[in-house]
Parts: C-alpha cells; structure tokens; sequence
C-alpha cells in the first residue's frame, strides 16, 4: 500500500508551501495548520487499517524487499504516527498566538514541517539507513527551529546540541558498518530473521558492534549517562514548538530502542544491552528528578523531568531482557511512552502560557496565575499530577503496569528507584505550583492571548484523562504492538514475502510467552 | 589491504576525538572532518574491501562473484553529504559565536545568561546583533 508514504510526502510538500507562502505569515501558519489536522486524519485511518489488516508495507521503486527501501506501518509505528502528528496538530495551533515576526522571518514553519518530516520518517522506515537519514533530517529541523530568533543564547546552545549531534550520527554510522559487515542487510525484517538463528561468535560479535548503536539511540534518548546536552538545549527552543520537542524528539531514541534492539537484534547475548539499559534506567529516573528539584526556570524543571521520565521508558525496554515478562514490559513501555507523549507536550504548552501571563520563566518572578488565569492552572494541575503519577490520571496507569510487570520478574530495586522518583517528581511539580500559579497576582492584567494558547493545550490534558479513564482500548492497542515488537512475525512477512521464516522467542528460548493481556483481561 | 587501511582508521578516530577535545573552536570543527572521515574509511573496511574487486557492473547476472559491494560505497556518498552540510552549518555556528563573544574558547563562555533570560530567550526580543 503506497499511501503509507503520504507521511513524509506531506511534510515535505507542506515545508516547501510555506516556505513559498513566507511573505503572507497568515497563510503560512494556516497551510501548517491545515497540513498538520489532515495528515492527522490520515495517520489515525492508517492506524484503525493497519490494527484490523496487518502491517502495510511500501517498498521504493519497486524493488524487491531485502534490496529495496521499505516503508513499513505496523501498529508500533503508527501509535508513534499518531502521537507526532496529533502533538504537531496542537503545536500548529498554539503557535500562531506565540511565534515572533522575526522567527517567521527566519523560516519558523517551513523547519517545523522538516522536523515533522524527520519525525515520522523515523517511525515509518524499514530500514536502519534510512532510519540513520531520517535522524539526520529530523536534527537539521530541530536546529533551525532551535535558531529561530536567533538570541545570543539560543546560538550557542544550538552549537552544543550539532556537536553533540555530530557525534552522534558520526557512531551511527559506525554502528551501521560494523552491524552491516556481520549480518550483511540493513533491512530491518531481513537482520531480524538472519539474527533469530545467529549463534556462536558472530552473535557475540554483533552484540559486541551493536553496543555503538546503543550508544547512539540512548544519547538521542537523553538516557543516563548521555543525558547531559538535554536539560541545556530544551529550554531554548521557542515557545510551542518546545512541546513538541519535549514529546517526540527524545522519544524518537526509545523508539529507535524499541524497534532495534527488541525487534531487529534477536541473537544470544541482546539481554546484555537490554541489561546495559535497566541499569541505565534506575540512574536516569533518579538523576532526572534530582536535577529537576534543583532548578528555578520553569522550562528547565520541565527539561530535567524529560530526563526523568525516559528513565521509565528505558526501564521497560531493559526488562525485556526477561523472555517471561518480555511481552508485558514492552507492552508497558508503549503505554508509557503514549502516556508520556501526551502529558509532556501538554506541560510545555501550559508553563508556556504561565510564562506569556507572568512575563517571566523564573519560578522566582512568576506567581499568582491560578488568580489571573484560573483555566490554565486547572490544566497545569491535572497534567502535572498526571506525570507524577496520580490516579485517575494516565500517569498512574502507565506507572502501575509498569511497576507491576518489574514485580513480576522480581525486580524490587527499579522498583523501589520508580516509586522513589515519583514521589520527587510531585515533590518538584509542587515547586512550580507553589511558585507559578499560586501566590498573590501583581500587576497589569494578563495578556489575553492566552485563552488562544490554552485551547489547543487543552486538548492533550483532556488526552490524560481520557487515557487514564478509559484505558481498555490503548492497553490492548499497546499489548498487540509489543507482540508485534517481541516476535514480530507478521512484520517479517509483510516485508519479505510469506516464505520468510523467523524463529521467535519462544522457540529459541522454549518458553511459553507471557502475555499481558491474557492476564490483564477480566 | 585490510591492516594499512585499518591503521589509517585508528589514527583518524584518534586525530578526530584528540581536536575535538581540544578548547578551541577551529579544532573541533576539524576534529569532526577527520572523525568523518575515519567513519568513511571504515563504511568501506566492513563492505568487505579487497583490492583485485571489480566495480559491481553485471554483465552475467549469474556471475556476481568478485565484484565489489555497491551498499558501502552508497552509504559513504550519503554520508559525506550530510556530514558537509552539517559541518558546513557547524562552521557558521562557531564563527556566530566567536563573533558575538569574541573569543574561539568554549570554556571562556559564560556559564548563563540572564539578560536573555528573562521571560524566555525566545519571547526576548530576538536581539538585533545577529543582522549586521
């Protein structure tokens, strides 16, 4: 089905529309807009097909599937489709009410639809090439929407974040060749099959080469201890836009997690990566929230809590190692990563409209905004309590599962370090409250234009609830997409024919799979 | 072929990562040309390179052997293209900053600064000095 490329068509067609339209900045905003609703449409129909059908595949060119490029849609990529598209339709609406004519006169929306184009080519491709193109796209997006302005401060951060970046694509690279020169295809599904029945030297060899990728994913994942350029460079990119690389960009890297090292590396000895990231996982979670108490700016709170936060992520990806669990945790950790998505994007928007109405990002000079603009406090309030994770809310869903699947492969310290965390991410969440929206109201009234900004943000915090309310349906959702990640046969098959014969865990391991939905169901 | 070219990876890993480290500005953009490089060197180590392979032209479809991966040489292209770009805005990136604090010492840089902080950098008023 060739329409699955219309993903990246879109963004990039929509990049170059406006980027023609850069002298009407009305029009410009409102194709951005347009574009980013309709290809929301598309992403939620592609999701409701490929959940009834199967994965759907498109290979360039025509040419046959371990050779050619594949473009692949299962349901792992379009919840990640969903999720982006649905946050960039909310930024695409807050934007217009907070974008500068100067970021507008420095090409602001031709580089947010590039940074889309990246996104979701990320989520879409089959192949670890394109996915190392895709990351390369996705970064030139973010550092001229990180420019935008173009402030003294936002320059030089910008040359911290390419830095860290070159690197990063520099191991990709790396990774790739060794990775390549020991399985010998750089199709996704093709390496999976190849690495189900790889024993002996060459699996210790590509555990051993798959170590740089791993490196690469977690520095892209703001993982312990490649978390570092995170906190610095967050806080500089514009307002509204920061939402969406609060929610999507760091998730991009437990994606690449997810789809790499649980789904494509299959041979004996990937638990020790997955082992690498529990750890990992325990001194993310815990340095995270550390960070996050000690901060006084109301975006770097929120950045530090990124860093937090993919700690759970990276959690459930570690606990995979376990083969009894490995279906419930991925199945957690794609619940976590919706959850996460939703409520992060949705904090950025809301500290962005209590900064529009206090005029500062200091917690020290904010105050009294549940008094001027009682609307966004409530929204403050519910999608903060929801990353701390409180019921009703999502977080707590996400956390529970999370934790639960933890206990059962007996894993009490990671426990103990998540409920530890969650305890200092209230703990922090009340520092803002305390200082930004309560306390006395001391000036002007506040700028109107923020019942505009509030609006679309209201959105994703009405997400959270909905998704800690009636969570039945995502739950299952995410289950069925771990088991196409854990033993993803009906991936292989959709890209390389119905000949192709993967071994799947539980034949390698003679396991009998646990699955969290059996268990899970009433 | 394989030890020479290996020898010559080792030393470009070692240059790159020794420039970048280096607290000047010129250096690390050098560092990164040297460290794509070495990445280039070693795209082609692991295709697999022999020096009598023949250019992966078929003539017989059903004899493919002793021809040379064409996969490699095809990530190499792709690579050196983004690596120029980005080196290219990395380049422009530390001139802007060496400008605007004048001085090439990443280390020299202040550590925050709150004149263009307040309210957030991006609502500041998109300071004027960038256009000259």
């Amino acid at each position: 089905m060739n329409a699955v490329v219309l993903v990246i068509l879109v963004p990039f067609l929509t990049a170059i529309g406006t980027a023609l339209l850069h002298d009407r900045p009305r029009a410009e905003s409102a194709l951005n807009a347009v574009s980013c609703l309709g290809l929301t449409a598309f992403v939620f129909w592609l999701l409701a097909k490929v959940d009834a059908d199967g994965p759907q595949v498109s290979m360039m060119g025509g040419y046959a599937a371990p050779y050619g490029i594949a473009f692949v849609a299962d349901r792992l990529s379009c919840i990640m489709l969903c999720l982006s598209m649905a946050v960039a339709s909310v930024v695409a609406l807050y934007v217009p009410s907070t974008v500068t004519p100067l970021q507008q006169a420095h090409f602001f929306h031709p580089l947010f639809q590039v940074l889309l184009l990246g996104v979701n080519w990320s989520f879409i491709t089959g192949d670890l090439f394109n996915l190392f193109v895709s990351y390369e796209v996705m970064l030139i997006g973010s550092y001229g929407v990180m420019m935008c302005g173009s402030s003294r401060q936002q320059v030089r951060q910008t040359l911290t974040y390419v830095a860290i970046n070159l690197l990063g694509g520099a191991l990709f690279v790396v990774g790739l060749g060794l990775v390549y020169s020991i399985v010998g295809t750089l199709n996704m599904a093709d390496i999976a099959v190849v690495t189900s029945r790889l024993s002996g030297p060459r699996a210790g060899m590509l555990t051993a080469a798959s170590m740089v990728l791993l490196a690469v994913f977690a520095l892209k994942a703001g993982a312990f201890p490649l978390f570092f350029w995170l906190p610095d460079s967050y806080p500089i990119v514009p307002l509204g836009v920061n939402g969406f690389f609060a929610g999507l960009l760091t998730k991009v890297g437990i994606y690449s997690l997810l789809r790499v090292f649980v789904m494509t590396f299959r041979q004996p000895g990937n638990e020790f990566a997955l082992g690498i990231l529990l750890v990992a996982s325990a001194f993310t979670m815990v340095v995270g929230v550390l960070g996050a108490l000690c901060q006084w700016e109301i975006r770097r709170v929120l950045s530090w809590h990124i860093v937090s936060q993919v700690g759970y992520m990276v959690m459930g990806i570690g606990l995979a190692a376990d083969a009894g669990i490995a279906t419930a945790a991925i199945a957690a950790t794609i619940f976590y990563v919706v959850h996460h998505i939703v409520v992060k994007a949705s904090l950025f928007l809301v500290g962005g409209i209590a900064e529009e109405i206090s005029g500062s990002g200091r917690l020290k000079e904010m105050g009294g905004v549940a008094l001027a603009a009682p609307g966004a406090a409530v929204l403050f309030f519910v999608a903060a309590l929801s990353l701390a994770g409180m019921p009703p809310f999502s977080g707590f869903l996400a956390k529970l599962v999370l934790v639960r699947t933890a206990l059962q492969g007996s894993h009490f310290w990671i426990v103990a370090a998540a409920v530890a965390t969650s305890f200092l991410t209230l703990l922090s969440m009340m520092k803002i409250w305390s200082h930004a929206f309560w306390g006395g109201w001391h000036d002007a009234p506040p700028r109107p234009l923020w019942r505009r900004m509030a609006a679309p943000a209201s959105v994703l915090v009405a997400a959270t609830v909905v998704l800690g309310l009636w969570a039945q349906p995502f739950l299952r959702l995410a289950s069925d997409a771990a088991k196409g990640v854990v033993d993803p046969v009906d991936y292989v098959h959709a890209v390389l024919g119905p000949e192709a014969r993967l071994a799947t865990r539980a034949e390698v391991a003679r396991l009998e799979p646990v699955t969290f939905a059996a268990e899970d169901r009433p | 072929m394989e030890l020479p070219l290996a020898i010559a990876i080792a030393l470009l890993f070692a240059g790159g990562a020794y420039s970048i480290l280096r607290p000047n500005f010129f250096r690390i953009v050098v560092g990164f040309g040297l460290l794509s490089n070495a990445v280039n060197l070693l795209m082609i180590l692991c295709g697999g390179f022999r020096s009598q392979a023949a250019a992966p032209f078929v003539a017989d479809p059903h004899r493919v052997d002793g021809l040379m991966d064409p996969i490699p040489p095809d990530i190499i292209l792709t690579a050196i293209v983004i690596s120029f770009a980005v080196g290219a805005l990395f380049l422009t990136l530390c001139y802007v900053v060496y400008r605007e604090y004048g001085t090439d010492d990443p280390e020299a840089l202040p550590v925050r600064e709150p004149e263009d902080w307040a309210g957030g950098p991006a609502r500041g008023a998109g300071l004027p000095r960038y256009e000259e």
